[in-house]
């Protein structure tokens, strides 16, 4: 099947799954106790005063007659208003993802050589020093919590020898390459550990699969083999693992994007949702969702590319 | 071979990368940046009274009068000077000639606009400091005429406050309110707005048009910037990304004080904590109940405990740096056997109490203490964690029993901290404790009307008596702001009343 006809039949499958979110956020939203007008005028300000506020921006209308309004708007490209700052919620959006998709694509470009130099050296031997040396590491690596990593390298490179900055994002691309190595850094150490964990094992089991036999007896030589015939047998899994832990980074790098300080769509979607800024969580929840669909796509090509007999 | 390449391509970007890192370090111009856990949500003056825009707008706006940053009297600001008409019941402002960030001339028109918006408009904050006004006119270009209700003494404090920034009435109303606030505000204060980056950083450069010459002494750009994480707040401090950080956690105070080139403050606020009392249901509409659960807190040692003796144990409901605090009242001893006897005559031992805390540690640990001290008395308390939107929420409704949270005043008169915090019939439900008392509500009423301090003074100490004997909340501590500076900045603090001195802030070189 051709890709074209491939993103044709996605597309009901996205709209579907976009719809049943936007309604799932919209009653969790509204039915969670907090009110932003509250929150907008403080602590001091009378129930009329709230009242007033809660008026003027349709959140005395029914619910139902709120999603209705919502869900015109979004049909007509408007994803609203952000209540807190009485700016487009794409413009915030639009804002803040640059940080987060800088960081993610720092996070893949560390994690993905390092995780098939590390699985291609366990697997090597299996059970040798090496793979019992990696994989020590890797259940270390695993088992800090990102957000105690985050402040122990922050005290350490950043503030005792002032190596790299402890927030932000800089100007530029070699400032942000500098602002985010520290966060980029604490994330790779837990993910590189569950990517190699993956490909290792898909390594090992392949090595002895018929085909790699088959291939030996053909007379090619072990690099030829491995390179040609056994990796690329073994990266679909740890590729679609990657492709989920990618939909991740971009919807949950709340508590690096926190200890670092990046302006990222983490700290945005925390800032909203404490401010019960609804139309800016469900913006970026929308965004989310299409980003995780868009990546499970961008998967599945690259899985087809790779491995031709995969068929949609 | 290919591996090999491989390996040579990712050595040239390790290089290329770690060349790029150096080039960074260039630095740019004059910055003072301000890491505070405390949001900018809207430039509005009019609009919030919430903690970071409160700070903000007194940058932005200035008002009629102002307070001096060292002796903190009351000096001329937009109004050049001002008389009283015999009776008290009318003030005249005379303006100086001033002009807004955008050249306009500052006129009567945009004081009597600015100041009606507060008053009257439906989604005003805080319309209570003008409540006693009756009409505002503007006389001439130059002159504003102020008509009370009747004699109240607090008034001139009050033009002072936070939300009275004068704003452009031509710019508001060509642009809408909405619009006009949404980026970059036409302003009176010392700064006007450079960039705003909602829910991440308000950049402020000095406004060239500001009517005290001179000022803002520094040229420097400011930046606040909101860090939630006090952890983070720290670590830019210390690596010199930031030159302010608000909010110093108590035991952090330490680490600071013994660092190099910081500066770690603790200064005079109006900041009360207590904890905040439900008389709208059981156990604690009932009096003895509420003694009950007063007496059987160490208030002292719970204040040493976590803020490491930095705060004042509390003695009254009203801050003590607030005039007509009474310094001599005992407060409420701990005693725990007299709290069990006054617990059984109430008849609810064994009730269930509500506990609200909200993530922050302070909160935390004091609901943990809370609970302790009230569960060995014969109370059943149960915390319950939410966020700051759920807390208002239930708080305002009255589904909570207890939570131990502050408040401030934003002037030294004590006039607006007992409506907010003691008064049934002002408005905030004796911020939503629903403690209601027609004898306080009188006694609040008489204390704005009464010109003489002796007997103000007599007024408000009867009010601190009757609300601490009724426990319309228990007091805990005055809190001083905790703020870290860089040593590198001079003449800067954060006033009692929310307000950072940076126009007078000078750096050095």
């Amino acid at each position: 099947m051709s890709i074209p006809l491939l993103i044709i039949r996605r597309t009901p499958q996205l709209c579907a799954v976009l719809v049943g979110i936007s309604i799932v956020t919209f009653l969790l939203l509204h039915l969670a106790p907090g009110d932003p007008a509250r929150l907008l005028a403080g602590g001091r300000a009378s129930a009329e005063t709230i009242a007033a506020i809660r008026s003027q921006y349709g959140l005395d209308q029914p619910l139902w007659s709120q999603y209705l309004t919502y869900f015109v708007n979004l049909l007509g490209g408007d994803i609203g208003q952000s209540l807190r700052f009485q700016r487009p919620v794409s413009e915030l959006i639009s804002q803040f993802m640059w940080p987060t998709l800088f960081f993610t694509g720092y996070v893949v470009m560390l994690a993905v050589p390092s995780t098939v130099v590390l699985a291609i050296a366990s697997a090597r031997r299996p059970g040798g020093a090496t793979d019992q040396v990696i994989r020590i590491v890797g259940v270390i690596g695993l088992t800090i919590p990102v957000f105690w990593l985050g402040i122990m390298m922050s005290r350490f490179f950043g503030v005792a020898l002032g190596w790299f900055p402890v927030s932000g994002y800089g100007e530029g691309f070699t400032e942000h390459l500098h602002h985010l190595f520290l966060p980029a850094l604490s994330t790779t150490i837990w993910l590189v550990p569950v990517l190699t964990q993956s490909l290792r094992a898909a390594l090992i089991e392949k090595m002895t699969a018929d085909f790699v036999t088959a291939a030996r007896a053909q007379g090619a030589s072990e690099r030829e083999v491995f390179w040609r015939t056994t990796l690329p047998n073994s990266v679909l899994p740890t590729l679609n693992l990657l492709g989920v832990m990618v939909s991740f980074l971009i919807g949950g790098a709340i508590i690096v994007e926190t200890v670092y300080e990046i302006p990222g769509l983490g700290s945005l979607m925390v800032g909203a949702l404490l401010g019960r800024d609804y139309y800016v969580v469900q913006g970026l929840t929308l965004v989310f969702a299409f980003s995780t669909v868009l990546i499970t796509l961008i998967v599945d090509l690259l899985s087809a590319l790779i491995d031709p007999r995969i068929r949609f | 071979m290919r591996t090999l390449s491989r390996f040579r391509l990712m050595e040239a970007a390790l290089v290329l990368g770690v060349a790029a890192f150096a080039v960074a370090q260039a630095s740019a111009a004059e910055l003072i940046r301000i890491v505070s856990p405390y949001q900018t949500t809207t430039l509005d003056p009019m609009r919030s009274a919430s903690a970071g825009n409160i700070e903000t707008y007194g940058q932005l706006y200035a008002r009629l009068l102002q307070r001096s940053p060292t002796t903190g009297a009351l000096e001329p600001g937009l109004a050049e000077s001002w008389e009283q008409s015999d009776d008290g019941g009318t003030y005249t402002f005379h303006l100086r000639d001033a002009q807004f960030s955008d050249g306009s001339p500052i006129t009567a028109a945009d004081v009597v606009f600015s100041l009606e918006r507060i008053r009257t408009d439906k989604q005003s904050a805080y319309p209570a400091p003008l409540g006693s006004v009756e009409t505002i006119t503007a006389v001439d270009m130059k002159t504003v005429s102020v008509k009370l209700k009747s004699a109240f003494a607090p008034f001139l404090g009050n033009l002072e406050i936070w939300n009275m920034g004068i704003v452009s009435k031509v710019d508001v109303q060509k642009q809408g309110a909405e619009k006009a606030f949404s980026s970059v505000p036409v302003t009176s204060g010392p700064y006007a707005v450079k960039k705003w980056k909602p829910n991440e950083t308000l950049v402020l450069q000095p406004n060239a048009h500001y009517w005290r010459k001179g000022y803002p002494k520094s040229d420097a750009i400011i930046e606040l910037k909101e860090v939630a994480s006090a952890e983070t707040r720290m670590a830019m401090l210390k690596a010199g990304e930031a030159e302010v950080m608000r909010d110093v956690p108590w035991p952090q105070i330490n680490d600071l004080k013994s660092a190099d080139n910081i500066d770690m403050q603790l200064e005079p606020s109006t900041t009360i904590y207590m904890t905040l009392l439900n008389h709208k249901r059981e156990p604690f509409s009932n009096m003895k109940a509420r003694q009950a659960a007063a007496y059987a807190i160490d208030v002292k040692a719970l204040t040493k405990a976590i803020t490491q003796g930095y705060a004042q144990p509390a003695n009254t409901t009203l801050p003590d740096s607030l005039g007509f605090h009474d310094k001599h009242h005992p407060g409420i001893p701990f005693d725990p056997t007299k709290a069990r006897q006054l617990l059984a005559e109430s008849g609810m031992e064994g009730r269930e109490v509500k506990i609200l805390a909200t993530s922050d540690a302070a909160d935390q640990q004091l609901a943990l203490l809370l609970q302790a001290q009230w569960q060995a008395i014969g109370l059943k308390p149960v915390i319950v964690n939410v966020d700051s939107g759920a807390w208002w929420d239930a708080t305002g409704k009255g589904e909570y029993d207890a939570s131990a949270t502050w408040w401030y005043n934003e002037t030294p008169d004590p006039d607006l901290a007992v409506r907010w915090a003691l008064c049934g019939s002002c408005g905030s439900n004796s911020f939503n404790t629903f403690y209601s008392n027609p004898k306080v509500d009188e006694l609040v009423e008489q204390g704005a009307k009464e010109s003489i301090p002796q007997k103000r003074s007599q007024i408000y100490q009867e009010i601190q008596r009757i609300t601490v004997e009724e426990v319309s909340q228990i007091p805990l501590y005055y809190a001083p702001n905790a703020v870290a500076y860089s040593k590198r900045l001079e003449g800067i603090k954060l006033t009692p009343s929310l307000q950072w001195t940076l126009e007078d802030t000078t750096i050095i070189k």
